[in-house]
């Protein structure tokens, strides 16, 4: 009954249902928000990394045009402990003196309007006394944290298996600090009525908003609503509940009025968690003919001093290829600098850029072809577990994806494909990615004619979250997309999960499969008890549903249109519940599989500059069902772009005396721009996916792993330098 | 001090503006149209970009001073009022918008393209005319498909 059975409608390409709202500059995102009476708040950051408040001297502020308050340690409200939401998220700001972070918020100021708050806050006078601040992650005073979340994972006598292999790869890979810098600039509009608050707030997760607001406040979690119908990107940054969402709630509540605290793009580096730098220790063990013996992968990343980060880089270390021996552990180290935190692949994107830098390595050591070695060392079946996989097409994935580019055109020999000034490689990465899924439910109702909504919790991104769930539930009540309207992003609605993980389609998507699955069980009960009902003593299981009608499987004449079971029985909706919660892998005997993908890259590298040009990128994705083929291939195309960003151009630079992050702007912190971008071959392989109902697995963030390495290796194959550390720049190229 | 200005046709006036506030903050705080966007504030991203006197501009870097007597032209008042411009149409019809935060100020500056062009711009004007426009979700694949479509829709009508 409630399988997917409308091809026509799942997996088309329909055009985002969100498309018109946002090229009309319609769409509301949450600094487009003005309410009466509203009034404007700028912040303060620290400017030391580590140390105290000695003395702060606010008077000049206060006296300034149009200032309503200022607000420091001294003066701030005791909020409560913030609660932890899968992770932790930052304590109340301006509780202590105590400096953690260089850009660590010290006081926030509201005025009548943005200027004369930003102007007041330029006037606040603080001294401090400096404490010794520790930056490197090598230092040996720093604290260090071994095996973080317990999952540090080994089998087999790795040791051993290495000693004894005839071949071995032993490397150091590193990559830098990045930042997600969304575009939209992180605001939190925070208006007060009574004891109930309202927030207009950019996030990826309004529920976890809602939680911990309400628990630093000391509020029911019902007094605090938090609405995200739209956020001007993401990409990890919000996952949390940073510090500035608290402070515009505690200016709203000194000045008795509405307060707009919207985030700069510098105050966006400090204020919201970056990708964490990594050191990735990696040692291959193999034989002559390059079949893995042996897989070792240490990471070592960072962590602010009162934060926590779930980022495992050598994890890919244990699924990604068959080995029968692994060890894969991961160290952090606490540092004065503002938090780590998610961004796009967090912990695959480093680590893979390390595996599948070495597997190349290896490949050439043993003189193999890079994708006859991976596709030689093949993870069938989960290594770890031996259990067959929900879904694998990785295989398909490197084949396809060879055949799309033109692999076999490829001359081995280093160096040996030129064109003009530019010497051509060839580089390749598979890459395996994680699951992840996480409870979530939604709401589904039919209205008297015959229409359709679907309410939750959770919010849209950008990734067309909107789009697919409006293709999903059409699909599963027979309804055109139109005929089914969208309710997210609100914190009162049926509550939902994280926009986060690539987990939320599989999540949400199983919500309202269940809840859609209920809805037509309750009409199928409506209409058996209404004896002149066509569907009368027809049971659920013979019932099929389309274009907005019940009716008996093989006999679509004998049925009934759902606007007309509702009239017969004088209902102006009928609605359902639906939850989800992932199936447990000992019970269905399968290891859960992420999205699979294999990248082929061409670069063109400047002999005389050591310029790197990407030429062109194929991706070849297994993403499970694809509901929507438009979507889910802009999904890739935009991961792929912040690959090539990782790779060639972008680095968060703290100055190593200060702490100071020295590029947080758009012009120092290079992101693609249009230009910069190769022809990308988009394509997607693979079955619906064993694992959940709807048979998707996530792809929001798989686009952007593997790109990084497959241009390193791209640029070995041109020129022989091997570069072992991201960004790559050209004086690397041509050292 | 006040700014008297047109917008999208309509003659509209601001009061109490500081000689140093950006035509954006006009637009989108006090005159109530906040298409145009706001992501870095120093004309490094184009997500603010609107028409003034018919050229593209970031309107965070125009003091809205300068904007006095002008006519200005944002991303709200290119469609008609339920049909869409061309090249919104495009955007939407290629899949060149996601999270949609940079798109008014890429419709503009898109837009802008089109109508100074008679045929369908080649590929590397299109991204040089598009690369003060920073885009995080889309990889610009989709805005160079949206570009070619309205402007071979624009040719061949």
């Amino acid at each position: 009954m409630t399988t997917i059975q409308q091809p026509r409608i799942l997996g088309a390409g329909v055009d985002r249902v969100d498309g018109p709202l946002k090229v009309t500059g319609q769409a509301r995102y949450p600094n487009d928000v003005n309410l009466p009476g509203m009034a404007y708040a700028a912040v303060v950051r620290s400017t030391i990394p580590s140390g105290r408040i000695t003395r702060m001297d606010t008077t000049a502020a206060e006296k300034s045009p149009g200032v309503l308050e200022v607000i420091t340690h001294e003066n701030a409200d005791h909020l409560g402990e913030a609660p932890a939401t899968f992770i932790k998220n930052p304590q109340p700001p301006l509780q202590d003196d105590a400096i953690r972070f260089y850009g660590q918020y010290i006081a926030v100021v509201v005025a009548d309007t943005q200027q004369n708050a930003t102007a007041a806050a330029g006037l606040i006078e603080v001294e401090y006394e400096r404490h010794e601040a520790i930056l490197d992650p090598h230092d040996p005073r720093a604290e260090r944290i071994k095996d973080p979340w317990g999952e540090d994972t080994a089998w087999g006598d790795v040791r051993t298996a290495l000693n004894r292999a005839p071949v071995m790869i032993d490397q150091t890979y590193t990559t830098s600090e990045n930042t997600n810098n969304p575009l939209g600039l992180f605001t939190t509009l925070a208006s007060w009525d009574g004891d109930t608050l309202t927030l207009h707030d950019s996030n990826q997760w309004p529920n976890m908003i809602q939680q911990v607001v309400a628990a630093m406040f000391g509020l029911p979690r019902d007094a605090v609503r938090v609405l995200t119908p739209f956020v001007g990107g993401g990409f990890g940054a919000g996952l949390r509940c940073w510090s500035h969402i608290p402070l515009a709630v505690m200016a709203a509540r000194h000045v008795g009025r509405p307060v707009k605290l919207e985030l700069t793009r510098p105050e966006m580096f400090t204020g919201l968690g970056h990708r964490t730098s990594s050191i990735n220790w990696i040692r291959l063990g193999a034989t002559r003919d390059g079949r893995l013996t042996a897989i070792e992968h240490e990471s070592l990343t960072t962590l602010p001093l009162d934060g926590d980060e779930y980022e495992p880089c050598s994890s890919v270390s244990t699924w990604s290829y068959a080995s029968p021996n692994v060890t894969a552990r991961d160290q952090q180290v606490r540092l004065n600098i503002p938090w780590t935190n998610f961004m796009r692949a967090p912990g695959d994107a480093q680590g893979n850029f390390a595996l599948e830098s070495a597997i190349d390595e290896l490949a050439w050591e043993v003189g193999l072809d890079p994708l006859e070695i991976r596709l030689l060392n093949y993870a069938e079946v989960d290594p770890k577990t031996g259990r067959p996989w929900s879904s694998n097409a990785l295989r398909r994935c490197l084949e396809v994806g060879a055949q799309r580019f033109g692999w076999s055109n490829r001359n081995p020999e280093i160096g040996s494909m030129r064109d003009g000034h530019e010497l051509v490689g060839y580089g390749v990465a598979g890459v395996s990615f994680f699951w992840y899924q996480q409870p979530c439910s939604a709401k589904v109702i039919v209205r008297g004619d015959g229409s359709a909504y679907v309410r939750s919790a959770v919010t849209d991104i950008g990734t067309g979250t909107y789009t697919i769930m409006a293709q999903l539930a059409a699909g599963l009540l027979g309804l055109e997309v139109d005929q089914v309207e969208m309710q997210l992003g609100d914190s009162s609605m049926p509550v939902g999960t994280a926009a986060g993980g690539s987990g939320l389609t599989a999540a949400l998507g199983s919500a309202v499969h269940d809840a859609c699955g209920r809805l037509i069980q309750k009409f199928v009960d409506l209409a058996g008890t209404d004896p002149f009902s066509p569907l009368a003593n027809v049971p659920f299981e013979d019932v099929a549903v389309s274009e907005g009608r019940l009716f008996r499987k093989g006999d679509p004449t004998r049925g009934e249109s759902l606007a007309r079971i509702l009239a017969v029985h004088g209902l102006t909706e009928l609605s359902a519940d639906g939850n989800s919660t992932p199936n447990s892998p000992d019970q269905l005997g399968m290891t859960p599989a992420g999205a699979r993908g294999a990248r082929f890259v061409e670069v063109r590298v400047d002999e005389d500059l050591g310029r790197v040009r990407v030429a062109r990128i194929v991706t070849v994705n297994d993403g499970g069902r694809i509901l929507n083929e438009k979507l889910a291939r802009s999904q890739i195309l935009g991961g792929t772009v912040g690959g090539v960003g990782m790779a060639l151009f972008e680095d968060t630079v703290t100055d190593k005396d200060t702490g100071r992050i020295a590029n947080a702007t758009f012009g120092d912190y290079l992101i693609p721009v249009n230009a910069d971008i190769p022809d990308v071959h988009v394509e997607f392989v693979g079955e619906p996916d064993a694992f959940n109902p709807i048979g998707v697995k996530g792809i929001g963030e798989i686009g952007l792993v593997g790109v990084a390495p497959a241009i390193a290796n791209g640029i070995f194959h041109a020129t022989g330098k091997r570069i072992r550390s991201l960004p790559i720049t050209m004086d690397e190229v041509m050292d | 001090m006040r700014v008297n200005v047109t917008v999208n046709g309509a003659p509209m006036t601001a009061d109490d503006v500081w000689p140093g506030e950006s035509l954006l903050y006009v637009l989108r705080e006090r005159l109530g149209l906040p298409g145009a966007k706001n992501a870095c504030e120093q004309g490094e991203c184009g997500s603010c970009t609107v028409y003034l006197d018919g050229l593209p501009v970031c309107a965070c870097l125009v003091a809205a001073g300068q904007a006095e007597g002008r006519e200005v032209l944002t991303v709200e008042g290119l469609a008609s009022g339920e049909e869409l411009d061309p090249v919104q149409e495009a955007f939407v019809e290629c899949g060149a918008v996601q999270c949609g935060f940079c798109t008014p100020g890429l419709i503009v500056q898109a837009h802008s393209l089109i109508a100074g062009h008679d045929g369908v711009p080649a590929d590397a004007e299109i991204r040089e005319h598009l690369a003060g426009n920073l885009c995080r979700c889309t990889g610009y694949e989709k805005i160079l498909d949206a570009v070619r479509l309205a402007a071979r829709r624009k040719a061949g009508s």
